[in-house]
């Protein structure tokens, strides 16, 4: 099993209330772990990126978050709750893959449906369709619906019971680089506020954008927990100067820079890539002659290959 | 529960394939249990001119029975012990499976289940539900039988005698036993198989090929006499024996069970069939 990267939680981060807190929590099927030892922590009002390659274990971890999956062994709590309990499930919304609804109803009626399940007042139909723009093709059926459209449903079906905690699985998926700005824009629409959301995705340009807080799973087991900028690491400048002996020793003089290493005839400066002007006149006016300066940052793909011993997502 | 019994309601009520099934079993007990065998006996073939008047007579005596078979009053006898409502098994399994399978086809378990009905109260929803339509297609078949038997009377200028009250409530209620105990073996295939197809499929086979066959093998023993009296098949035969024989040209073997204890094992057969549904759904994952 890989050692997991977890940072540890910031000053503020402290003491606020856990919405979903696994402990080792494992799923086998025969002698194939799915899910091995898993301990994930989602608090409140964060909007949290749960990351790994196709097959990693992702959406098995979230079907046992709300209780459609047994684990073998290990415990979860989802909003103090044993996961699929009806008092916990009637605190939480969920897209799980593909959104499966039935396909001879319209999206009203599925909608319907759902709200007859959650105890949910019909009223609120109107506002989850209003608020996924599904207002205007509510009456055709489900099966008419584009993948983009049917998307926008199952996300309007997880907010029928105006959830503390949505859980969307892959919510992107299939639709076209318009459909999945949207779909991003709403993410972050409902992720404001103390709405906590747990998205599981394997786009890493989308956890980025969105997420606060992001886990990276690699073959059942959590390998990192933290923030996107903790998982990609310090920041800092590739410099090229010449002599690169005189810059590496201006370079570790400066204020500011943790750090300096050679690295293919370049130096690589850990630093804040927004003080490369100051670098590059500091250098100028000592007589050297800088051919190449740029953010040399790891990108968070660069992290989740590391991280993930290079598999593709 | 109540909450899951209206979801189920209104899918089971706006499907299109609940009302198909419908039609069909109307138009079922129409042509197989009236039109075909109207048609022979009102219009019988040609009889050879050389035909013995003894012969003559005992076809027409034959016609007459059949078409006397057919009136108001010998709904009962017809629709049950003649079997016309045995062909309404099929019907109602495919109900009942389609009631079940049909959420693993599409996928809808997982997106049922997260809306927080929990398995049992979903489960409960969707049972009566199914009950709730089993009563709507046995009333439908007696509508039908009704209403095309009251035709038969017309067309032959006969007098309108309706059974008594009391034998149309018992036959309501033979008639939701039989159809229950079909149509919740076709919801518990739709659970075990997690979908419509197979359920549907070996369901069909075991209705129209194997229980047929059972019923028709000349084997002659206890052992396979005790088998056979389990069968969902010789229990629906049976209880519907109490309205009466069937019609011996319709060549429908001899039941083996007692119409009482019939009713009971149907019954539990539902109550086998509700209970094998609910562990499955219970024990297995939602993938």
């Amino acid at each position: 099993m890989a050692a997991t990267v977890r940072q540890e939680p910031q000053e503020k981060e402290r003491g606020t209330p856990l919405v979903v807190e696994t402990r080792g929590l494992t799923k086998r099927y025969g002698r194939i772990a799915a899910v091995e030892s898993l301990d994930l922590t989602v608090r409140r009002g964060e909007v949290y990126g749960f990351l790994g390659p196709n097959g990693a274990g992702k959406t098995t971890t979230l079907r046992m978050l709300l209780g459609l999956i047994r684990p073998t062994s290990g415990d979860a709590r989802v909003l103090g709750e044993k996961p699929g309990s009806p008092a916990g499930l009637g605190k939480v919304g969920a897209l799980v893959e593909s959104p499966a609804f039935y396909p001879y109803l319209s999206g009203q009626d599925n909608l319907r449906v759902m709200a007859r399940y959650s105890g949910v007042r019909s009223p609120r139909i109107a506002e989850v369709l209003e608020r996924v723009e599904l207002s205007g093709r509510a009456k055709d059926k489900f099966r008419k619906y584009s993948l983009g459209m049917k998307q926008r449903l199952g996300v309007a079906a997880a907010l029928l019971k105006d959830p503390d905690l949505l859980v969307l699985d892959e919510p992107t998926n299939g639709l076209d680089p318009k459909g999945m700005a949207d779909m991003r824009d709403l993410i972050r629409r409902l992720g404001k506020g103390d709405r906590t959301v747990l998205l599981s995705s394997h786009l890493l340009g989308e956890v980025e954008q969105i997420c606060d807080r992001v886990g990276v799973i690699s073959k059942g087991s959590l390998v990192a927990e933290g923030s996107v900028a903790e998982l990609r690491g310090k920041q800092g400048l590739l410099v090229r100067a010449e002599p690169i002996e005189e810059a590496a020793r201006i370079a570790e003089k400066l204020v500011g820079v943790e750090e300096v290493a050679e690295l293919g005839g370049a130096l690589r400066l850990t630093t804040d890539p927004e003080r490369a002007a100051e670098i590059n006149a500091k250098l100028v006016s000592a007589g050297l002659r800088v051919s190449e300066l740029r953010p040399a940052g790891q990108s968070l793909e660069e992290a989740f290959l590391e991280l993930t011993g290079g598999e593709t997502v | 529960m109540l909450a899951s019994f209206g979801a189920e309601l209104l899918k089971i009520r706006k499907r299109p394939a609940t009302w198909i099934l419908a039609l069909v079993w109307f138009i079922l007990i129409v042509l197989f249990g009236y039109l075909f065998t109207y048609s022979f006996a009102a219009n019988p073939p040609d009889r050879p001119e050389d035909q013995p008047p003894q012969v003559q007579q005992q076809e027409e005596a034959f016609n007459e029975q059949i078409l006397n078979g057919l009136l108001p009053e010998n709904l009962l006898e017809n629709l049950f012990a003649n079997g016309v409502f045995s062909l309404g098994a099929a019907i109602v399994l495919i109900l009942g499976a389609m009631a079940a399978g049909s959420e693993y086809s599409w996928g809808t378990m997982k997106t049922s289940l997260t809306q927080r009905p929990g398995r049992l109260g979903m489960l409960s929803g969707k049972a009566l539900a199914l009950a709730l339509f089993i009563v709507l297609f046995v009333l439908l078949g007696l509508a039908a039988g009704a209403m095309s038997s009251y035709t038969v009377a017309l067309l032959e200028d006969a007098s309108i005698n309706w059974p008594p009250l009391e034998e149309l409530a018992k036959a309501a209620g033979v008639g939701v036993l039989t159809f229950g105990a079909w149509g919740f073996l076709g919801f518990a295939l739709g659970m075990l198989f997690r979908g419509t197809a197979l359920a549907i499929g070996l369901g069909l086979a075991w209705a129209l090929a194997v229980e047929n066959t059972i019923a028709l093998l000349p084997i002659e023993s206890d052992w396979w006499e005790s088998f056979r009296r389990l069968t969902l098949g010789e229990n629906t035969s049976s209880v519907g024996s109490i309205f009466g024989s069937p019609n011996p040209s319709f060549s429908i073997p001899e039941t083996l069970v007692e119409p009482e204890r019939a009713a009971i094992t149907l019954g539990l057969y539902v109550a086998v069939f509700a209970v094998v549904s609910l562990v499955l759904l219970l024990r297995r994952d939602v993938t």
